[in-house]
């Protein structure tokens, strides 16, 4: 199982090698480190700030549109040029071919954080700033965002168009960047809106878990230029993330297993 | 059974149209069974439900009711699909792959180790032909090649059943050779082939069984001697008479066709149920010497023809892909 699994992943690897989109990746770290560096040149003070903001935003924003890109054409694409007619038809079973691919996919990703997050770090010790713990921290809370939204692209990429799942995963990642905001927002309303908004939130990966600098966190504001959540913070946020990357992968698996391959 | 690689009952499948939810019956109610060690050919029009039936039995298509088992084991069998081989039709690759690495992925797929799967690839690619094309990517690939690539990562596992959608489809007629050639060569060492096609002259020349669907049901099957031997379409003639005679030996019996005359012969096909002694009595009696009296049997075209062309009444025709 893991062999046929890991198969498909490397595969899924080298195709994102070949079609060269590790190459597009490092052209958005170059640009967002310029970014930075201009950025930088222009702020009075702590350069530094402007690299780790720069730097985690790039993380968060450029990782997550490559995943719903890079996601929901996954599935489809394979079924599309029936390429999957050649694969299924081997002793594997369909579930595994969702979870390789989705493995696939979360390696150029965290190539993506990787490259991203040595060039911050990179930045940050040339402008003398550091690396701190409530980097590192931060770093590992985007990645498990950017693997989530992955997991949501290839969801809805295994029973929709790309144009489709794109609108959807792109529509889950803002409001689930920013459920407290419209929670908050409908408080005021009537308690039969602040319920159905409640359920609906509920069905939404919480996303802004993963994006707290700079939010307000059990009465204590957090950045990660200074007081940062702690390591249990990230270690049970982490954990969210992988039941909604298991809940939304089994999703995927059950409605690929029933479809057709015509 | 055991001794039997496929066996197929009552195979329907009905696909509903995207937005007008209109039925469409692709397979209704296919039965039929292939022995071990046999070569045999599934052959049908466009559209008769050949590649329905074959992506049911490979796990691609669920089927609306009906059963099939592979090597015993009942469809949808991760198990049977580690003895199985098969090629898709028009088979598209990961075309940023070269036939090695298409090779080596179908291999970790059938959970073959590193060893194995070098040492299959290398004397596959140099059985399919490929030798040459190595370090090319498969988007470099013309049709034929990729047929090949397609039977080389069919064979990876060195299966007991191999299944072929249209394999000579896109190659040339050397290419149909070498493929009908490594056909008999896996039914030589112990495997059971079964492959669809529309070329007849591929059936007629190496299968041991044949079964014709149309429209989604199963209209002949056996052997292909004795799904042609059975009819007699007419009886060839030909004989050295003088042109006069023409027309007094053509006005009898009713039926008489492709009349011709080549210099001083006369030739024509009789109907099946001619008394031709009594025929051949009456050119003598114009002066005619005989030349040749040949029945004419029906041919696999023939039948397919026949068997493919008029659909029974009240079935409308099915699509199928």
């Amino acid at each position: 199982m893991i062999g046929r699994i890991w198969a498909i992943a490397l595969n899924t690897f080298r195709e994102a090698a070949r079609i060269r989109v590790l190459y597009g990746i490092l052209v958005l770290v170059v640009g967002a480190n310029l970014l930075a560096l201009v950025l930088g040149e222009m702020a009075v003070h702590d350069e530094s700030r402007v690299a780790r903001d720069i730097g985690l935003a790039g993380i968060s924003l450029f990782g997550s549109l490559t995943a719903i890109f890079l996601g929901v054409f996954l599935l489809y694409t394979e079924v599309q040029r029936r390429t999957i007619h050649a694969i299924v038809s081997k002793p594997i079973e369909r579930w595994e071919f969702v979870v390789g691919k989705y493995l696939g996919m979360a390696l150029v990703l965290s190539v993506l954080v990787v490259v991203f997050g040595l060039a911050m770090g990179g930045m940050l010790l040339w402008q003398g700033g550091g690396v701190t713990a409530a980097v590192g921290k931060a770093l590992i809370l985007s990645w498990f965002e950017v693997l989530v939204v992955a997991a949501l692209a290839i969801f809805f990429s295994s029973f929709s168009t790309p144009f489709l799942s794109g609108i959807f995963a792109l529509a889950l990642w803002v409001i689930g960047r920013v459920t407290p905001d419209i929670e908050r927002a409908t408080q005021a309303a009537s308690p039969a809106i602040s319920a159905v908004t409640k359920v609906v939130l509920r069905i939404v990966p919480d996303l802004h878990l993963f994006s707290v600098s700079g939010r307000s966190l059990d009465g204590n504001a957090v950045s990660v230029h200074g007081d940062f959540v702690p390591w249990s913070y990230v270690g049970l946020a982490s954990l969210h993330g992988i039941g909604w990357i298991v809940w939304l992968l089994a999703f995927a698996a059950v409605l690929f297993h029933r479809r057709d391959f015509v | 059974m055991a001794d039997l690689a496929i066996e197929v009952a009552e195979l329907k499948k009905t696909y509903r149209t995207p937005f007008r939810r209109k039925k469409v019956e692709a397979l209704r109610g296919v039965s039929f069974s292939v022995a071990k060690n046999q070569i045999f050919g599934f052959v049908g029009p466009n559209g008769a439900g050949k590649t329905t039936t074959i992506r049911t039995l490979m796990g691609l298509i669920r089927p609306t009711s009906g059963t099939a088992k592979l090597l015993g084991h009942a469809i949808p069998s991760r198990l049977a699909r580690t003895r199985i081989g098969f090629l898709p039709e028009a088979p598209y690759f990961y075309d940023y792959l070269t036939v090695g690495e298409l090779l080596d992925l179908a291999g970790r797929l059938f959970g073959l180790d590193a060893t194995t799967r070098k040492q299959r690839a290398d004397r596959l690619i140099e059985r399919v032909g490929l030798d040459r094309a190595r370090a090319q990517s498969l988007k470099k690939f013309s049709k034929g090649m990729l047929q090949r690539a397609g039977l080389a990562q069919a064979l990876m596992n060195d299966p007991d059943l191999v299944v072929l959608d249209e394999p000579m489809s896109g190659l040339d007629p050397s290419g149909r050779k070498e493929v009908r050639d490594l056909i008999l060569e896996l039914r030589d060492q112990g495997k059971t082939v079964f492959f669809s096609t529309h070329i007849l002259s591929d059936v007629e020349a190496i299968t041991d069984r044949v079964a014709i669907v149309a429209r989604g049901v199963l209209v002949g099957e056996g052997t292909p001697a004795e799904l042609v031997n059975r009819h007699i379409l007419g009886i060839d003639v030909v004989v050295r008479v003088p042109r006069e005679a023409d027309a007094e030996l053509t006005a009898a019996p009713a039926g008489i066709t492709r009349i011709r005359r080549l210099g001083d012969e006369l030739g024509c096909t009789l109907p099946a149920d001619t008394d031709v002694e009594a025929w051949l009595a009456r050119a003598h009696d114009q002066g005619a010497k005989v030349v040749q009296v040949v029945p004419r049997h029906e041919t696999l075209e023939d039948l397919f023809l026949r068997r493919t062309s008029d659909p029974a009444p009240g079935e409308p025709p099915a699509v199928a892909s």
